[in-house]
């Protein structure tokens, strides 16, 4: 079987599409190349190269002697799993030869972002960051100040996340509020040990995902990924920092490292 | 025996409180709802787990490795079981151990130089909860990925 140059062309097109889909959501780099070159290999192509940077990916097929290279920008369009899981799918799909190069195009542009009902994410985050408020031993009293602080914080970050704010704003504004909430109940003096809720209730802005891919992609190979990672969520951490530390220099309660 | 059952109580309170943040930071990742199922499971066995290992004196960063490392496993099985990639079930289930607490004292401290100045109290604060950071989040990723590096070496498994 041969292919042609326009059939090599939209093969390329296809698993760069597919790649592009993988980087914007937050899949781990050897996930990203892997069913890249799955997909062009099933599609009839002899071998596919990638490079993955932080911001792009570039793809080469070759088809008897033929290359064709293309390059795609990958914004950021947060973590999403659901997309990853079927992007996968029709990947498997493919190298059962159950669909052609159009169907697969037809199948990767209908894809939509699964978004979970906003007000169940923002309960169930405030639970979580309630249920820290247990391990690290806090009472009912510290519970339930983590839950009302880390629920309003989720809610000011899914807004502002909304509105196109940059992460590093957004994640400093939702440490502020979270913190100057938790600063009340200390100074009330809510239970036992109210330090505890101030410590629980910024965890929902731990950037979990991206350091457990960057460790992952830098033990798999990939380092310059891995690194773009680590040090966005390091400054994510930093933004959290300087917004805990406005609001407690504001409100005047230290909670951390005395 | 009190004591034994008083232990499994602790045991399973933890279970408890562990599956709410593997399902809440799921549902952040917008992890399919079919799914949720395995990752409340996941978080609930790996963090419990966890604590068992810490119970008998291991240190955290090793007892984290171990957990985690259960974790890739469970989640292979169950990856190869749904076609589905393993980040889905594991890295929300894993969530409820990353040390973000550390991260932010660590990150904190340092701010804290900057304004009042450098003293060993803070550098000491800095340094150890920084570490710990860097020790357990290595464990954790390292644990996930071992049925990858061990077993499938660069072959795909879904």
């Amino acid at each position: 079987m041969s292919l042609s140059k326009e059939q090599q062309t939209e093969l390329t097109r296809v698993a760069v599409f597919a790649g592009q889909i993988l980087h914007q959501h937050g899949a781990e780099s050897r996930l990203i190349e892997q069913t890249t070159q799955r997909i062009g290999l099933a599609l009839g192509a002899e071998n596919i190269e990638l490079s993955i940077s932080p911001d792009a990916i570039v793809i080469t097929s070759l088809v008897a002697g033929h290359c064709v290279t293309t390059t795609r920008r990958c914004y950021d369009r947060g973590i999403n799993m659901q997309m990853v899981c079927d992007v996968q799918r029709i990947c498997v799909m493919v190298e059962k030869q159950l669909l052609d190069a159009k169907e697969v195009k037809k199948r990767l542009q209908r894809l939509k972002p699964f978004k979970h009902n906003r007000w169940l994410v923002v309960l169930m985050i405030g639970f979580s960051c309630a249920s820290f408020s247990h391990f690290f031993g806090g009472d009912r009293a510290a519970y339930w100040v983590t839950f009302v602080a880390a629920s309003l914080a989720m809610i000011l970050r899914q807004e502002l996340a909304h509105r196109q704010h940059n992460p590093f704003v957004n994640f400093a504004a939702a440490a502020f509020v979270a913190t100057t909430i938790t600063s009340f109940g200390v100074i009330v003096e809510a239970g036992e040990n109210p330090q505890i809720a101030m410590a629980a209730s910024v965890l929902l802005l731990v950037p979990g995902f991206p350091l457990i891919n960057a460790v992952s992609d830098m033990l798999k190979g990939h380092i310059n990924m891995g690194i773009a990672r680590w040090v966005f969520s390091t400054l994510l951490a930093i933004s959290v920092s300087i917004g805990i530390v406005a609001s407690m220099t504001l409100i005047g309660v230290s909670g951390w490292t005395s | 025996m009190n004591d034994v059952m008083n232990f499994l109580l602790l045991l399973i309170t933890d279970a408890w409180f562990a599956w709410v943040p593997a399902v809440g930071f799921a549902m952040v990742f917008n992890v399919p709802r079919k799914m949720l199922i395995f990752c409340a499971a996941g978080g609930a066995l790996t963090h419990s787990f966890r604590f068992l290992l810490l119970h008998f004196g291991i240190p955290i960063e090793w007892a984290t490795f171990i957990a985690s490392a259960n974790m890739g496993f469970l989640g292979l099985y169950w990856s190869r079981k749904h076609l589905i990639p393993r980040p889905v079930f594991t890295v929300a289930s894993v969530i409820p151990m990353i040390p973000g607490s550390y991260a932010f004292t660590a990150m904190i401290g340092l701010v804290e130089i900057n304004t009042s100045g450098y003293s060993l109290e803070l550098m000491q604060i800095v340094m150890e909860n920084g570490l710990r950071t860097l020790f357990i989040l290595t464990a954790l990723s390292f644990g996930l990925a071992i049925p990858s590096i061990l077993i499938y070496r660069g072959r795909p498994i879904v």
